[in-house]
């Protein structure tokens, strides 16, 4: 027997009793008055930024004055973007302007996910990473945010909350672990 | 209302007044109190130690003393606890321990739950700063309080009954339900972790400013005791009912 | 790998001969559990939410083998290579089989206890596979050639000072800088080029998809996404209880993992991986390992319910005054105290005694396993297993004995009464009531019993 179907049997016989699976909307979740300012309020202590696009300013207009010696910026927000031969093409990327689907009230999360899995790693190499999302597209919590997603559809997704950040040396928060060292999010 | 008096083996021995003073109490309160002198151990240090047969026959003992009284009741959350909510792994299917078991009530409990007493049998001032021990099983078997951990309101049984003395100031630790550490064997089988919890504790309780650590489970009690002996701290642990029935201060 | 040789007691008793350090320990790892508290305290369905995880993970354990057979189709579809392992050293063989055929020769890891559980490194390390841990903390301790303390927090037993040394000596960090952001950027520069220069990587799992086939990795320092979107080949390694059933549910445990572990809303990174980058391949290891040997047991089919949070460490009194390596089993804290002597009572006995049963575990666990009552059950293993001490069985025996003969059962507490107190000091300081610091209570004249005849006698 292959180990495949030794494992599988072992569970059939082992299997306990359990109850049925429960209706996970039957619960009330958490809401928010302003979704957008517990965003905001929460994303600064995560080692990010939220902002609302002003009338008439552009996204470019913006990260440039947030960041105005930025090295190589990478803006995959249009049709028309550059593109990459190989996922380590973006290692020099200082500051990279990504679509975000949809934004987590709760955690200050936001849900990227690309059609061409080689800006995969865009997201990660990237010193500064910008964040686009409509401001229609903010929900409460998770539970709201997976009745939206399209998971499987591009192979890869991704929730991304602040900074790349650790705590391992002593519980001292750091920003700037592996991933982006600065996040920031703007709402149009 | 026949109630059988639980003493606990060890409080048999080493806190006969903590014994007495739930008698007393009990009695203040019109109860018909007997104390059945065939009583030893509950089992719970076999059961704690895996010795299910040692463990089951202590239950089985417990059992049969106890069952004919309309109410069982101890000074010991731990004690209460281990009848109520683990023999059941050696008597399940025991029709006398089945009818026992809503029975037995730890005191403070039996006051609140089944007399609904609203004040002490007899005034009782006392006006010292105490802190708060909130022992575990008591706290989280029993649910004498809501444990820290568990997202609920708040409310606690001790507080609640000291709010009927006079004088008393009522505080809480940092780290407000903290294991003390006595653990039942677990003081002698790892006899330096359980002194460095205990420790911990008592500073945790010290830093109230508070002269007594209050609380409804003589061996917590007895062993942060033994380290304040030994440090020669000022603190000194008291039982609840010794409070209740007006002895404490003495 | 762990010396499994490790009795709690003795290496606790070490571990706390620093005082210093083990209080700082202590508060450290307290800090994180007042940081679960603040978060959990935030949201009114906290309780209902755990509730909901304990019943989803219930389900799924009493319908495991349909689950795994859906995963496994909806992974294969996706076009990802399922592959199964009996037990560590298929796993293993597995994973060093996939790297071989592909001349890999750089792997880059992000955490997996899993992997520590089958001893993955060492294994891969003999057969001429440089493997490198990119998880900050589990990066210090391969460095160190240590296992970790704790499973979310692998380097937490160490301060900076020890960190900045070994940074020194091993990355050419400055002497002396023992600054946590300078440590952290050193670490971050030096790993980057070996994620730009791995062959493969291979992360854990945090929860696997049965609806969908995908696996969900969370991480904060986005090691796992970087070890996973360079490199060619994707190779996930997860235990066959990490099941889901499905992706609505992920709505529940991505609410309570990162707030139960760290007392973050959540962790930055929450990544699905469904397919591989384009050019690359992805595999999944689904690990059984003695799990479906534990679903078997009525008394402890419960742990598998486990997410891998760590905050029934972060709550435990033991475990904050002891540390990770006074446990004898790879995971330490309370869910190790269960999964390491459901794996072998004998060697981990201690680890079941290692618990003064207060119960707080089972209160932060976020499936709300009943873990506190778990090592109970395995101390009646322990002891039908013959791996209670003697001494301690002798006296439990007498104990017995004495319970079902009240008199004798008295006399003795009376002989300890009267005798105590003219015992020399020298003997009982050495006992092990008293040999920490703890003096023995004073002995009353009368036992509660002897004062209740007499009163009974007068009236």
């Amino acid at each position: 027997m292959s180990s495949r179907d030794a494992i599988l049997e072992r569970i059939r016989r082992h299997r306990p009793q359990g109850p049925d699976l429960p209706d996970i909307h039957a619960v009330s979740f958490i809401r928010f008055e302003q979704p957008l300012a517990a965003f905001a309020a929460l994303i600064r202590q995560l080692g990010g930024d939220a902002v609302e696009l002003a009338e008439g300013q552009s996204v470019r207009e913006l990260v440039a004055e947030r960041w105005p010696k930025a090295g190589r910026t990478v803006d995959i927000t249009g049709a028309d973007h550059e593109e990459a031969a190989t996922p380590h093409d973006w290692q020099d990327v200082d500051i990279a302007i990504v679509p975000g689907d949809l934004a987590v009230a709760e955690n200050a999360a936001v849900w990227v996910s690309h059609p061409d899995n080689r800006f995969r790693s865009l997201y990660f190499l990237t010193q500064k990473l910008v964040m686009v999302v409509p401001k229609a597209n903010i929900v409460d919590t998770m539970r709201d945010a997976y009745a939206r997603v399209r998971i499987t559809e591009h192979g890869f997704g991704s929730f991304i909350a602040g900074s790349s950040r650790t705590a391992d040396i002593e519980q001292s928060l750091v920003m700037g672990a592996h991933g982006a060292m600065a996040a920031l999010v703007i709402f149009v | 209302m026949r109630v059988g008096l639980f003493i606990p083996c060890y409080v048999n021995e080493l806190f006969p007044h903590v014994g007495m003073a739930t008698l007393e109490l009990l009695e203040s309160y019109g109860c018909e109190v007997v104390f059945p002198m065939e009583q030893s151990c509950c089992g719970q240090p076999m059961a704690n130690n895996g010795d299910s047969k040692g463990a089951c026959a202590a239950a089985q003992r417990f059992t049969s003393i106890f069952r004919d009284f309309d109410y069982v009741v101890a000074p010991s959350g731990s004690c209460v606890a281990h009848v109520t909510h683990h023999f059941d792994w050696y008597l399940a299917g025991d029709s006398d321990y089945q009818s026992l078991k809503p029975k037995v009530f730890e005191i403070i409990e039996f006051l609140q739950d089944v007399l609904k007493v609203e004040g002490l049998p007899k005034p009782v001032y006392f006006p010292h700063k105490v802190s708060i021990h909130q022992s575990c099983h008591g706290l989280r078997e029993l649910h004498h309080a809501a444990p820290s951990e568990l997202m609920i309101p708040f409310h606690s049984r001790l507080e609640r009954i000291l709010a009927l003395v006079d004088g008393i100031t009522v505080l809480k630790p940092e780290r407000r339900d903290e294991c003390c550490g006595f653990g039942g064997t677990f003081c002698v089988d790892e006899p330096e972790l359980s002194t460095a919890m205990g420790e911990d504790r008592i500073a945790q309780h010290e830093a109230t400013g508070a002269e007594f650590i209050v609380g409804a489970d003589p061996s917590c009690l007895m062993h942060m005791g033994g380290i304040i002996r030994h440090k020669g701290r000022n603190i000194r642990p008291l039982h609840i009912v010794e409070i209740l029935t007006g002895r404490g201060a003495t | 790998m762990k010396d499994d040789s490790i009795r709690h007691p003795e290496a606790a008793a070490a571990f706390l001969a620093d005082r210093e350090q083990a209080r700082w320990h202590d508060s450290a790892i307290w800090w994180v559990r007042q940081k679960r508290d603040a978060q959990a305290s935030q949201l009114p369905e906290w309780e209902a939410l755990r509730e909901l995880a304990r019943t989803i993970k219930a389900h799924t354990l009493s319908r495991l083998d349909d689950y795994l057979r859906q995963f496994e189709e909806k992974a294969a579809a996706n076009g990802v290579t399922v592959h199964w392992a009996a037990d560590a050293e298929e796993h293993n063989r597995i994973v060093h089989g996939i790297l071989a055929a592909r001349q890999v020769k750089k792997l880059v890891k992000s955490k997996s206890m899993l992997t520590e559980e089958c001893g993955l490194n060492p294994y891969l390390e003999q057969r001429g596979i440089e493997v490198i841990d990119t998880d900050l903390g589990e990066r210090i301790v391969q460095l160190r050639h240590e296992p970790p303390s704790h499973i979310v927090m692998p380097a937490i037993h160490l301060k900076k000072e020890q960190i900045s040394e070994l940074f020194h000596q091993e990355l050419g960090t400055e002497a002396g800088n023992n600054d946590p952001t300078y440590l952290t950027h050193a670490a971050r520069a030096n790993l980057r080029e070996h994620f730009l220069t791995a062959d493969a990587g291979l992360t854990g799992v945090n929860f696997g998809i049965a609806e969908t086939g995908g696996v969900v990795v969370c991480t904060n320092e986005g090691n796992a996404d970087l070890g996973t979107s360079l490199p060619p080949i994707h190779i996930a390694s997860m235990g066959l209880e990490k099941l889901i059933p499905k992706l609505e549910h992920l709505g529940v445990f991505t609410r309570l993992l990162a707030r139960s572990a760290i007392g973050s809303p959540v962790t930055t990174y929450t990544s699905h991986f469904h397919q591989a980058r384009p050019g690359g391949e992805m595999h999944i290891v689904i690990v059984d390992n003695g799990r479906s040997e534990i679903l078997g047991s009525d008394d402890f089919f419960q742990s598998l319910r486990c997410i891998r949070c760590g905050a029934c460490m972060n709550t435990c009194p033991v475990y904050r005054r002891s540390s990770g390596f006074s446990y004898s089993y790879i995971i330490p804290g309370p869910i190790g105290s269960t999964l390491g002597p459901s794996r072998d009572i004998r060697k981990h006995a201690s680890m079941a005694f290692a618990c003064s049963t207060c119960g707080s575990c089972s209160n932060v666990c976020p499936v709300k396993i009943n873990l506190h009552e778990q090592l109970v059950l395995h101390r009646k293993r322990a002891w039908d297993a013959g791996a209670v001490p003697t001494g301690k069985k002798m006296g439990l025996m007498a104990m017995r004995f004495l319970t079902r003969h009240p008199a004798l059962f008295d006399l003795s507490g009376k002989v300890m009464r009267k005798v105590v107190p003219i015992l020399p000091e020298g003997l009982t300081r050495q006992s092990a009531w008293s040999r920490a610091g703890r003096d023995l209570p004073e002995m009353p004249e009368q036992s509660f019993k002897e004062m209740y005849r007499r009163r009974e006698e007068k009236n």
